[in-house]
């Protein structure tokens, strides 16, 4: 498989939030803002190219019998490093992300990925593999976050976007709008989806 | 029993690595952040006690039986005590909610700083609007402030957000909490201070 073909998949045909559904926890708990999903998309991302390179570095050298143990401790590893640093370089995400940033330890796009690509696939490939699902991650979740803000507070990155009559639903930035949302954009990216197949 | 001992020490020297790899970057980060948040710490006195040029925290013992209070500061000029800061953390609709109240040496409010909190944002986040932090600016502080719903008639109340009454009232507690320290404590004690001249 090409590189180009694996950030392909990454980031529409095996989408993490819109097809394969992993990783829920962080996308319907810290896609309030666009600005929160940003942050989350990043520090994911950075995790997942971090633990891909490692893993698939590792991949002879850790025996299959403790191999998801020793994925944990990479993963958690990179978790608390990007942790670390958010606190120290960007202190408002990390006030806005707080308790969702060791949360990344569990998310299970990463496992998943380490486990079903990373184990198997040379340095490169787990790379660009990462590149291409953080992405993915990272775009769902900001077009998931934007659409909440902007019916829950009327603005997008902080920018106000509605007229000034425009009264937001509160419920869009509360955890059922994030079901509400997620909801219709799967519905949305699955129409799509199927109506691009019809025309091949 | 050779290769469960093979596998561990294969796991000890993934998790050693791991270890040193942490070690290393919380000894580049740690002085980042403790020297932020001692900065941001001195800022936020400074708002809240601008006259004064010296700032002294007060020991831990004496806000030991008090819930809610984190720490205390009293403001110095040339010695003299001329206003104090609280930091309080009242448990919020989604968590603990920062706030550090400021008041002149004579027990008037001089404002609040919302610090971090997880309130709900476009409802309970509205707690750091200017409309509703200035009402906690120049209060006397001999009734404890409550929350109405209604427009203010008396002077100890504070007019609550509509539609985030629990992150409203956290706060209300929780310069409550500050206030009854200066009273209780603060207050006295430097009273007893002044008598060393």
């Amino acid at each position: 498989m090409k590189l180009k073909e694996l950030v392909y998949k990454g980031i529409i045909t095996e989408n993490p939030v819109f097809i394969q559904l992993l990783g829920m926890c962080p996308v319907l708990a810290v896609t309030n803002t666009a600005e929160n999903a940003l942050g989350m998309g990043a520090a994911t991302t950075a995790v997942l190219i971090g633990s891909n390179f490692v893993i698939s570095l590792l991949r002879k050298f850790i025996p299959s019998k403790i191999r998801i143990p020793a994925f944990v401790v990479v993963i958690a590893t990179f978790v608390t490093m990007v942790g670390m640093v958010m606190k120290a370089y960007l202190p408002a995400l990390d006030a806005a992300l707080g308790l969702f940033i060791p949360l990344i330890v569990v998310n299970c796009l990463i496992l998943a990925r380490a486990e079903a690509f990373a184990s198997k696939n040379s340095v490169t490939k787990s790379v660009v593999d990462g590149v291409g699902m953080g992405l993915g991650f990272t775009i769902a979740l900001v077009i998931l976050g934007a659409v909440r803000e902007l019916l829950g507070a009327g603005t997008i990155f902080g920018a106000t976007m509605t007229w000034s009559s425009f009264e937001p639903a509160g419920v869009m930035g509360l955890p059922p709008g994030a079901f509400l949302a997620l909801g219709m954009l799967l519905a949305l990216y699955n129409k799509i989806a199927s109506m691009k197949l019809k025309k091949q | 029993m050779r290769e469960v001992i093979k596998l561990g020490f294969i796991l000890l020297l993934i998790t050693s690595v791991a270890a040193v790899v942490l070690g290393v970057t919380n000894d580049a980060t740690s002085v980042i952040i403790e020297q932020r948040e001692q900065e941001e710490k001195i800022q936020a006195l400074k708002v809240l006690i601008p006259n004064a040029d010296e700032f002294t925290q007060i020991d831990d013992l004496l806000l030991a039986d008090k819930q809610d209070v984190v720490e205390a500061y009293e403001g110095l000029k040339d010695g003299v005590v001329v206003g104090y800061a609280v930091k309080v953390n009242p448990s919020g609709y989604g968590g603990d909610v920062n706030i550090i109240v400021g008041f002149t040496s004579e027990g008037i409010t001089t404002g609040i700083i919302i610090g971090s909190h997880t309130e709900t944002p476009g409802l309970g986040s509205k707690i750091e609007d200017e409309v509703f932090v200035n009402q906690f600016t120049d209060r006397a502080t001999d009734r404890a402030l409550i929350s109405v719903k209604r427009s203010i008639e008396q002077d100890n109340e504070i007019q609550a957000i509509s539609g985030a009454t629990v992150s409203s009232d956290t706060v209300i507690n929780g310069v409550n909490a500050a206030i009854s320290l200066l009273r209780e404590v603060l207050m006295k004690h430097s009273s007893g201070c002044s008598c060393y001249g």
